[in-house]
This record gives structure tokens, C-alpha cells and sequence, in this order.
């Protein structure tokens, strides 16, 4: 007879094909797995698609994704945000924050009190909560109401927010912490006092079964070697640094590349590269993973990481990665796999995108280990090894 | 029948609104319709700011969708806001509309008698509100006594409802996880006090009882829990002290940090008493989540908290009621009487000793101790912003900059001053 497992709720703050991050992309991912794996699964997610507006955008109520339930939310986004500003930039200045203001800052975005009743009402039904990333109001809010059954996944990196007094019962008090690796668990471990139940999970990476590289060139009509950068164009991800790096690099060499994007943003490219950046907007996975094999080089320009499984897919696609080595996370995986280069400086990134020019062999060999790294790490059914062990032994089974 | 609760929410760090939650929890459960008002954004399904004229005036206008509003009252939901007595009135009256207009109940969690009483209109009006609502709710016994007598209200009109009635354990560890997570030895006898730390909690108390009947070298610890609940100069200076006066006193500990709810009752399930050493208070939730765990308890007879208290706790009147029973609890038996004199340096040192200080006080003058004054730092995360605040700084350093020279030349002169002053009234 098997053991009885239980239902898990997953709550991120947007769920959705159509949705761009990291984090939601592993909580979705793991949400999958533990539902593959005979676990009922429920995702409790808000209507929104975008992080900004936090505009209701998916219909609210329920709905099914393979095996998953999905519920969904109105979020609730009547409040000004001039405070949420204020004491944002007030942080950012490093004058800090007291308690009050930390508590205004976190509440004066969007809330999603539906979600938060139908926790408050069903949260004995779910064995554990596996909410995340931290900074987020539906983490925050949601952690407080069942912390005996509450996993966190921070999806730390760090950034003053992460300092916040507001967040040590979420690190201290939940039942267990799920980290992506071992920077983010040391960071976190430097920060506040973790309680005892925690370990490194990481994210699965899916290996596809084939690339096109070919035809993702055909399809987008692009013929010059390029540079890659998939995700959120936004300053905080280092969007604007690549562009100002690749506007010099293309002053000084006018090298016949170009700079592919796909994800959401605006492009905001300077005049002079205009016609060099090519938004191919929000890709299908298979895209994506084509996009990944067809480029010359993959570019990770944030220092905000708290894992950064677009390296990875670089990687498994065979790709050099060239990345922001503020990322305490990147330059981790990049010294563990010798698989790309690091940059600290504008300067030091146009010298490295100058490589992708003048020795497109040699970093085309170095990345060579990545692949490997990703396969001896990161392949899926390890991490939900590792994730559904730490369910089992932190909470409790359901009756039988 | 749609119910409205008014009441601080979740996800803030504040009891009462830890209190609504478990009893929102509860009625929903029950299958009540319940809908819930915050005065600040939260997770409650609407907000407002009510305590002024103008916010009950937009209470008044909402209330109409309901059957019900249950409120959580205290002072400052109603009359935080307020300018003035006249004002302070309107709001009773606007309270008083409220309950005609809707069946209204206040669970009173504290109210402020001096302002009621201050004189016979306020005191008349305040009555009436209250006379009008369709339920008046305390928790203890002491509470309705002292409302009904200082409102002239009919005591058989005030409901007592238990404080912890809808509590639920939150943690389920034992006694040996939870010292082994806390870092506790299990041989040793723990007392704890928890919650926010204020003056009127009287930890400090606590803390001086247990170093008064030496129990630190008996085996014993005294762990006090908590975090201030608003950075308000008072709170954070009093928590200062404590933490001073932890440090001086064999055996306590001051674990200065804000825990969650199943840390919070794993830290009573570690205890082997709890204390509550209050100087003031209405009745106590804690006190309630003791008794969900069956933890001992000495408690002063302070507001309600002798009514509360459960079976077998040891409920003090004093200083040294508290000492003895501390004493007692650890097994040990002690005399408070004097039985050899102490000399005046042993008198100093233990004043000294009790107030927590310590020879690394900051001795500077206060004007010492005040900072420099600087530029602010022209960051900003939004891109440009910086840059256009770089530029304001600079074009506006020739006005300012000697505006923050004189200030900080003033300030160096004031300090010497007063330490010329010292030094000519030692000679």
C-alpha cells in the first residue's frame, strides 16, 4: 500500500505560459513534477500576467493545466504606490527603513486578499504551501497564515529588500526553505537566522530533444552571428547596460553581429544599433531552446540572480555564456563549469562581447563543459528527488 | 448575511489583528459570510482610515451593505486621527448612528477611561454610543466591572467572551525539538516571556526577579522573546534597556527579533514557565496560547489577567511575589529578607547592576552623540533619476554646503562647551 501523500498548494504571484521569470518558470516546473509524481497539486496564483501593473489579466476561478488545479485571484492594486516608492527609494539610498515603513512598503502593491481568505479557509487541506519569491506580497502575506506548513523558496539575491526585518520570520518561522544554491543559501544564512529545515533544491533544467538552430535563424531571418539575452528588459536586469556595452562594442569595431531578444520590455536601443537589435518577441520553449543553440554567445547582464536557469539552457544548448559577475550565483555556476566568462565592468563586458567577434572558436570550445554541468546537476529528476524528500520528511502525512 | 469586520489585519505585526484573524478564520469556517475593513491596506477585502469624523462619516456611508459589523475596538481605530474634542465627540455620535443603523458589536480591547471621563458630555455621549450598540464584548471579568462602573453602563449588558476561543496550536514539536532548535539544554529550567516588547509588558521586571532570586546560577535561564511593534523612540530606547539589562544579569537572554506564529508556540512548548510580568493590560493572547500547551504560568494580577489566568498559575502582586514565585518555580526556596547589610559601593553596584549598566555606556554628552550632517546621497533606482539628482546637488551645494558647515561647527562647539563647562565645575 502506498503511502498517503497529500496535496501541496504552489503560490506564485503569476502563473502562466504567457509569463516571464525565472522563478514562476521553476515553480511551475516543480508544481509538474510533484503532480507527475501522484501528488495532488493545486496552483493558487493571482490573474495577473505582468509585474508591474499587476493588471488582472487570466479570468479568476478555477481551471486545470494537465494534472494541476489552477486557482486564480483578483489582485487588488488600489492603492497609489507613492509610499511603496518613497521608502523604496529610501532603501535603495541606504538609509533604511523601521518596521512601519517596511510594512507599508510590502502592502502598498498589489494584495490579493481572495487568495489570502482562501488560504485562510482551506489551508488544513494542503500538506505543505510552497510559496515564493520572497520579496512578493502574495509570499509575505500567505506565509503568516499556515508557517507550520509553509516552504519558502526566496529566490534570494542580494539587494537591500533582502535585508528587510519585514522578511526574518519568513526565513525564521517557515517550515522549511528551499534554495537554488549554495550562494543563495549562504547569502540568506548571512542575513537572517534560517530555520534549521532547509536545503539547496535547485531547478530542474529539461533537456530538449532536439535543436534547431537553423531554422530559428530561417524563422527570424537573422544571417549575422548575435548575441542572446532572453528575459525581462528592465534596468534592475541589466538591459540597458548590454545595450550601452554592444552600442560601444558596434562603435569601435562595427562588426557585422547583432543583439536577439526575446521576452518582454521595451527595447529602448540607442539610434546608432537600432537596426542591430532584433526583438523576437515572447517565444515558444522550443523557440527558445533553438534561439539558445543558433546564438554565438548567451548574455546574462543582471546582477539580481538567484539562479539564472537561462545560463543553464545556454549551456545545455552548447552555447558560451558571457555574464555579469555581480551575480554571486553566475559566477558561481560559471567557476564550477569553466563554461563562460564574467565581466565587472562596462568596459570588461565590451571586451568580452569583442570575442564573440574576433574568437568565436575559442569561446565556441569553452562551452564546451557546460553541457555536462547542467546534466550532472540540474537534471530534473534530482531536484524533485531532492524537493519531494524534504516534503516528506518536514511535514506531516495526511491520514490515510 | 454579510458580515463586516473593522479591525487591523493581517499582514501586519500587530495583536488585535492576530486576534481578528483567528476569529475571521473562525466564522468562516463556521459558514458565515464574513467581509473584512482594515484602516491601512492589508489583506482585508477593503480599507479605510476611521478615526476621524470624516472616516466614520464614510463608514456610516458603506455600512449600509451589511447585516452585521463586528468592530475590534481600542482608542486609536476610533480616534487616532482626530483634532481635537470636538471632534473626538462627533466620532462617539457618528459611532452612535452606526449601531442605529446596523447591528453593531464592539469587542473592546482597551479603551481610554481618561477620555471618555474628561468631562460629563464626553463621558454622556460616549455612554449613549455604547448603549447603542447590540453587543458590548470583553474578555475578563475585571473589564466589564471597570466599564460598566466608569461608563455607568449595566454590567448585565457587557458579554464576556473568552480571549483564546479560537486559538489553534500552530506548532506541533515536542519540548526536546523545540530546546534543541532554540539551543536550550533540556536539564535547565527555562522561563519565557514573549511578545512585543513595551514598557507596560514589564519584562524588565521579569528580568530583575529572576536575577534578584540568583536564579541563574541555579540551573535556571530566562529567555525573553519579542520586538518592538513600531520603531517608536520610546519602544526602541526601552528595548535598549532590556537588552542592558539582560546583558548584566546572569542567565537572561533577550532574543531581540519578531518570530512567527509557529515559532511563537514552539518557544511556549521550550518554556517551563512563562511569565508575564505586565504592568498594564487589558487580558493577554498569550496567555491563552500558554493554556493551548498546558505551560505553567506566573502571571501579576494586573487588568483582567487574575480572571484569566488558568488553574494553577501563580498570579503575584509585587516585585517580590514574582521573585518568590520565580524562585519556587525553579525549585528553589529563597529569603528575601536582608540578612547581612550591604555597603554603599554594593548598594551602587547592584542599582547598577539592576538598571542594566554597563561600564561601556556611552558617556558623551547628547550633543555629542548627534551625527554629523551630510548631503544625502543623490541614489535613486530609477535610471536617470541619479543622475538629475547629481546635478541638483551640485548646482545648489554653493547655497546648502555652508548652511551643513555652520551646522556641524556648531555643533562641535556646543560639545566643547560643555566639556569646558565640565572641567572648570571639577576644578
Amino acid at each position: 500500500m502506498t503511502e498517503p501523500r497529500g496535496r501541496i498548494g504552489f503560490v506564485p504571484p503569476r502563473y502562466g505560459a504567457e509569463v516571464v521569470g525565472g522563478a514562476e518558470a521553476v515553480l511551475t516546473e516543480m508544481a509538474h513534477g510533484f503532480a507527475a509524481r501522484g501528488w495532488d497539486v493545486d496552483v493558487l496564483t493571482t490573474c495577473a500576467k505582468d509585474h508591474v501593473t499587476w493588471a488582472n489579466h487570466y479570468p479568476e476561478g478555477e481551471s486545470t493545466d494537465g494534472q494541476i488545479t489552477v486557482r486564480r485571484f483578483a489582485t487588488q492594486t488600489d492603492t497609489p504606490g507613492k509610499a511603496r516608492e518613497r521608502i523604496g527609494q529610501q532603501m535603495l539610498a541606504g538609509h533604511g527603513a523601521n518596521i512601519s515603513e517596511q510594512q507599508l512598503w510590502v502592502n502598498d502593491s498589489l494584495r490579493v486578499s481572495g487568495l489570502w481568505h482562501y488560504v485562510l479557509d482551506n489551508a488544513d487541506q494542503y500538506r505543505a504551501l510552497v510559496l515564493g519569491p520572497y520579496m512578493f506580497w502574495t509570499t509575505f502575506a500567505v506565509s503568516q497564515i499556515m508557517p507550520e506548513r509553509t516552504i519558502l523558496m526566496p529566490c534570494l539575491h542580494d539587494e537591500p529588500t533582502a535585508y528587510l526585518d519585514l522578511f526574518a520570520p519568513c526565513f525564521s518561522g517557515s517550515r522549511g526553505l528551499w534554495f537554488l544554491s549554495d550562494p543563495e543559501a549562504e547569502l540568506a544564512a548571512s542575513i537572517h537566522r534560517l530555520t534549521p529545515r532547509h536545503e539547496v533544491i535547485g531547478a530542474g533544467i529539461e533537456q530538449p530533444q532536439s535543436y534547431d538552430p537553423d531554422g530559428f535563424r530561417e524563422k527570424f531571418a537573422i544571417r549575422s552571428p548575435f548575441l542572446y539575452y532572453a528575459g525581462r528588459r528592465e534596468w534592475g536586469k541589466g538591459w540597458t547596460e548590454l545595450l550601452a556595452a554592444f552600442a560601444a562594442l558596434i562603435e569601435e569595431t562595427n562588426a557585422d553581429l547583432k543583439l536577439v531578444t526575446s521576452g518582454v520590455g521595451a527595447i529602448d536601443a540607442p539610434a546608432s544599433i537600432a537596426d542591430r537589435v532584433v526583438d523576437v518577441g515572447f517565444l515558444s520553449t522550443q523557440d527558445r531552446n533553438n534561439a539558445m543553440a543558433a546564438a554565438d554567445a548567451y548574455v546574462q547582464p543582471s546582477a539580481l540572480e538567484s539562479f539564472s536557469r537561462t545560463v543553464l539552457e545556454a549551456w545545455l544548448a552548447g552555447t558560451p555564456v558571457i555574464a555579469n559577475a555581480g551575480s554571486e550565483v553566475v559566477s558561481w555556476h560559471i567557476e564550477r563549469s569553466s563554461a563562460g566568462l564574467t565581466y565587472e565592468t562596462e568596459r570588461e563586458l565590451i571586451e568580452a562581447l569583442r570575442l564573440v567577434v574576433e574568437r568565436p572558436q575559442s569561446l565556441a570550445e569553452l562551452a564546451t563543459p557546460g553541457r555536462q554541468y547542467v546534466i550532472d546537476h540540474y537534471t530534473p529528476t534530482d531536484v524533485m528527488d531532492r524537493a519531494e524528500q524534504t516534503i516528506i520528511d518536514w511535514t506531516g502525512a495526511p491520514a490515510s | 448575511m454579510t458580515i463586516l469586520m473593522i479591525t487591523p489585519y493581517a499582514p501586519y505585526r500587530d495583536g488585535i489583528a492576530v486576534y481578528a484573524v483567528q476569529e475571521v478564520r473562525a466564522m468562516r469556517q463556521a459558514g458565515l459570510d464574513v467581509e473584512v475593513l482594515s484602516p491601512l491596506p492589508s489583506a482585508a477585502h477593503r480599507h479605510l482610515v476611521i478615526g476621524s469624523a470624516t472616516g466614520m462619516s464614510r463608514l456610516l456611508r458603506l455600512a449600509g451593505s451589511y447585516d452585521k459589523i463586528i468592530m475590534q475596538f481600542y482608542p486609536e481605530l476610533l480616534f487616532g486621527g482626530c483634532r481635537g474634542r470636538i471632534e473626538r465627540l462627533a466620532v462617539w455620535r457618528l459611532l452612535k448612528q452606526l449601531a442605529l443603523k446596523v447591528p453593531l458589536e464592539l469587542r473592546i480591547h482597551e479603551i481610554d477611561y481618561g477620555a471618555i471621563t474628561i468631562d460629563p458630555l464626553t463621558l454622556s455621549t460616549a455612554r449613549s454610543a455604547l448603549q447603542a450598540a447590540a453587543k458590548l464584548q470583553v474578555h475578563t471579568a475585571a473589564e466589564a466591572t471597570t466599564l460598566a462602573d466608569s461608563l455607568d453602563l449595566d454590567l448585565s449588558t457587557i458579554e464576556l467572551v473568552e480571549h483564546g476561543g479560537n486559538f489553534e496550536p500552530r506548532t506541533a514539536v515536542d519540548k526536546e525539538t523545540a530546546r534543541a532548535e532554540f539551543g536550550l539544554e533540556f536539564d535547565e529550567h527555562v522561563f519565557v516571556s514573549i511578545g512585543f516588547i513595551q514598557s507596560h509588558k514589564g519584562c524588565d521586571r521579569g528580568v530583575r526577579a529572576f536575577g534578584r532570586a540568583g536564579l541563574g546560577k541555579a540551573s535556571a535561564r530566562y529567555i525573553v522573546v519579542g520586538s518592538t511593534r513600531v520603531d517608536h523612540p520610546d519602544l526602541v530606547s526601552y528595548a535598549e534597556e532590556l537588552q542592558a539589562l539582560c546583558d548584566a544579569t546572569p542567565g537572561a537572554e533577550f532574543r531581540h527579533e519578531f518570530v512567527g506564529d509557529e515559532e511563537f508556540d514552539a518557544w511556549l512548548v521550550a518554556a517551563d514557565t512563562l511569565v508575564l510580568p505586565y504592568r498594564d493590560i487589558w487580558s493577554s493572547g498569550v496567555l491563552e496560547r500558554a493554556a493551548l500547551f498546558s505551560i505553567p504560568v506566573i502571571t501579576t494580577a494586573v487588568g483582567g489577567l487574575a480572571d484569566q489566568a488558568p488553574e494553577g498559575a501563580l498570579v503575584v502582586e509585587n516585585d517580590s511575589g514574582l521573585t518568590k514565585a520565580m524562585a519556587e518555580a525553579a525549585g528553589q526556596t529563597i529569603d528575601l529578607r536582608e540578612t547581612h547589610l550591604l555597603s554603599r559601593a554594593e548598594l551602587t553596584e547592584l542599582i547598577h547592576t539592576r538598571s542594566g549598566r554597563t561600564n561601556d555606556i556611552d558617556q558623551r554628552s547628547p550633543v555629542e552623540q548627534v551625527g554629523q550632517v551630510t548631503m544625502p546621497k543623490p541614489h535613486s533606482a530609477r535610471p536617470g533619476v541619479g543622475e538629475l539628482k547629481q546635478f541638483v546637488q551640485r548646482a545648489t551645494a554653493w547655497q546648502l554646503q555652508p548652511i551643513i558647515d555652520q551646522l556641524n561647527q556648531l555643533q562641535a562647539s556646543t560639545a566643547a562647551s560643555i566639556a569646558e563647562l565640565k572641567e572648570n565645575q571639577r576644578e
